[in-house]
């Protein structure tokens, strides 16, 4: 498997591919991740392999840290030639980064996944003609979501089978309610707030709307981030219903998701998936997202969750309060929600990456490397 | 050296380069275009296989029973000009029976329930994965210079049937 993004920088991508790969383990298969890594003296996993130092870049409303170039091209190479895989898993191939070096580099069975959804892009014109042959390489294309899948449509007039993000599941379940989050209305967000895309600044104008009907509210804010300025700008008189909690471990963030009341996702575009999501409906906790696309399709049109309108903080609020006020109306939405969650557990989503797998290697090649199947070298 | 004649030397290098590189890439489209549908045909025969063994395992009535098997038959031994058709009419008559097995009208054994089911989905992800590579093939063979130069050599273009485009019409 191939991860384009620095391995030790939080993000969705780096989280499906660790889990896939932990789960693929798990079931007895052999597998290697090469990724680009940040700190050079973390110890890593032992499945992983490092390819370098990534370069942060600006893409999509955040920060991405991939890794291309000469020496990045001859690792892929080098690490295609000695893994001698049946199979090579490329994740967003189709942005200039390790993956692509890969898919450029390898020949025979090829899957990838694509895991962003942007509007078609005057960029892509450019280079579309120079990536098109690379893409088509893939033997067969996975795309996270419907929206995905139609971005991948736009860009390159190629079809993919759709496979969601997988979560696991159980361990939101079962995770212990904690102190710290519990209290008699709380609502929580988890992200890098910094970027405006997630949305914090929506959710922190509805404040003095909710906490006018409910006065004991309590904002939860997790995730990385410098949130000063965000405090300064709140009304002395509500800073104390807003916590900023930093960044959580991972069995914090479990337990944050189950021991809230409301999960709330403001987030205002960029989304492809919103895997958070899913992990807070496998808690058991009802959500509040806006009405992006890639939102409303998990949460069913509103059947597994509330949805509000899209950067309207007004809106958001009027939800949040009925919600807090329904106790019944809470529970059945947060019911409903882990119920439709199940889909995204990763029992079913291996499966299903399984039998593409399947197909991809019916045809009894190996990966090897293009360049060693040129003529000339051919033996 | 004049610089007009560099200039044609550069580009005869270039068309050259192009010509070579598509050449290549040709010759992977229809091995991909090849496996997959190996993969597809073998999946197919399978299905086909698994009807004849619904119809001897369940207590479908005598017409429905006598329908699938020659469906089934019909699939596995047509002619290349007669198989689309034979895939779609199996298709749907094994949509009747799963149909059949969800309102309980029928009796049938859970395994070959789950295997059928299972069956239909991987036919539907082969028939996606061959469909993307026949696409993809006919899209390059299309091009001018590859057209003009004959790359494809004798390689027959790969066609989509009916029944491939039924299947993922009624997924959806």
């Amino acid at each position: 498997m191939v991860c384009p993004y620095g391995w030790d920088t939080p993000g969705g991508v780096q989280t499906h591919i660790r889990d896939l790969a932990e789960h693929l383990i798990s079931e007895g298969h052999y597998v290697s991740v090469l990724t680009p890594v940040s700190d050079d003296s973390l110890e890593l996993e032992d499945y992983v392999v490092n390819a370098g130092k990534p370069i942060p870049i600006p893409v999509n409303g955040s920060v991405a840290r991939v890794l291309f170039g000469p020496i990045a091209s001859s690792r892929a190479k080098q690490w295609i030639a000695s893994g001698d895989f049946d199979l090579l898993h490329l994740h967003e191939p189709a942005i200039p980064s390790l993956s692509l070096l890969a898919c450029s580099a390898a020949e025979g069975p090829l899957v990838g996944t694509f895991h962003v959804s942007t509007p078609k892009k005057k960029a892509i014109y450019a280079i579309g003609p120079i990536l098109e042959p690379i893409v088509e390489k893939l033997t067969a294309r996975i795309a996270v979501s419907e929206l995905a899948r139609s971005t991948l449509k736009d860009h390159f007039e190629t079809d993919a089978v759709v496979i969601p993000n997988g979560i696991d599941g159980q361990k939101y379940a079962n995770a212990i309610i904690s102190k710290d989050y519990t209290g008699e209305n709380t609502i929580g967000f988890i992200g890098r707030f910094e970027e405006p895309r997630k949305g914090l600044q929506v959710l922190l104008d509805s404040l003095p709307i909710v906490a006018r009907f409910i006065p004991d509210v309590l904002y939860l804010i997790a995730g990385p981030g410098e949130s000063k300025d965000y405090l300064k700008q709140i009304n002395p008189e509500l800073r104390g219903r807003v916590k900023f909690l930093g960044l959580l471990s991972d069995k914090e963030k479990e337990s944050f998701l189950k021991s809230i009341q409301i999960y709330v996702a403001p987030n205002t575009g960029g989304e492809s998936f919103g895997i958070i999501l899913t992990e807070a409906l496998s808690a058991g906790t009802a959500v509040v997202a806006s009405d992006i696309p890639a939102f409303k399709a998990v949460l069913e049109n509103g059947e597994a969750g509330a949805l509000f309108q899209n950067e309207d903080s007004t809106d958001l609020a009027k939800v949040l309060v009925e919600l807090l006020r329904d106790k019944d109306r809470r529970e059945k939405l947060a019911s409903n929600g882990k119920l439709s969650a199940q889909k995204y557990d990763w029992q079913v989503v291996a499966e299903q990456i399984e039998s593409v797998y399947e197909m991809a290697i019916a045809g009894g090649q190996r990966v090897t490397l293009s360049s060693e199947n040129r003529f000339w070298s051919r033996r | 050296m004049s610089i007009e004649s560099l200039f044609v030397v550069l580009i005869i290098i270039l068309i050259a380069w192009y010509l070579t590189f598509s050449a290549s890439r040709l010759d992977r489209l229809h091995h991909r275009v090849e496996t997959s549908w190996a993969t597809l045909d073998s999946l197919l025969h399978q299905r086909a296989a698994l009807a004849h063994e619904i119809v001897a395992e369940s207590n479908l009535d005598p017409a429905t029973a006598y329908l699938i098997s020659t469906s089934a038959s019909a699939a596995r031994f047509a002619k290349l000009d007669e198989r689309s058709a034979a895939e779609s009419v199996l298709s749907e008559s094994l949509k009747l029976v799963q149909s059949a097995a969800r309102d309980e009208v029928l009796q049938l054994p859970t395994e070959l329930l789950v295997e059928l089911s299972d069956l239909t989905a991987k036919v539907r992800l082969a028939i996606n994965i061959h469909l993307e590579a026949v696409n993809a093939t006919r899209n390059v063979r299309k091009k001018p210079l590859i057209r003009i130069f004959r790359l494809a050599g004798k390689a027959p273009l790969p066609v989509r049937y009916a029944f491939e485009d039924d299947v993922l019409e009624a997924a959806n």
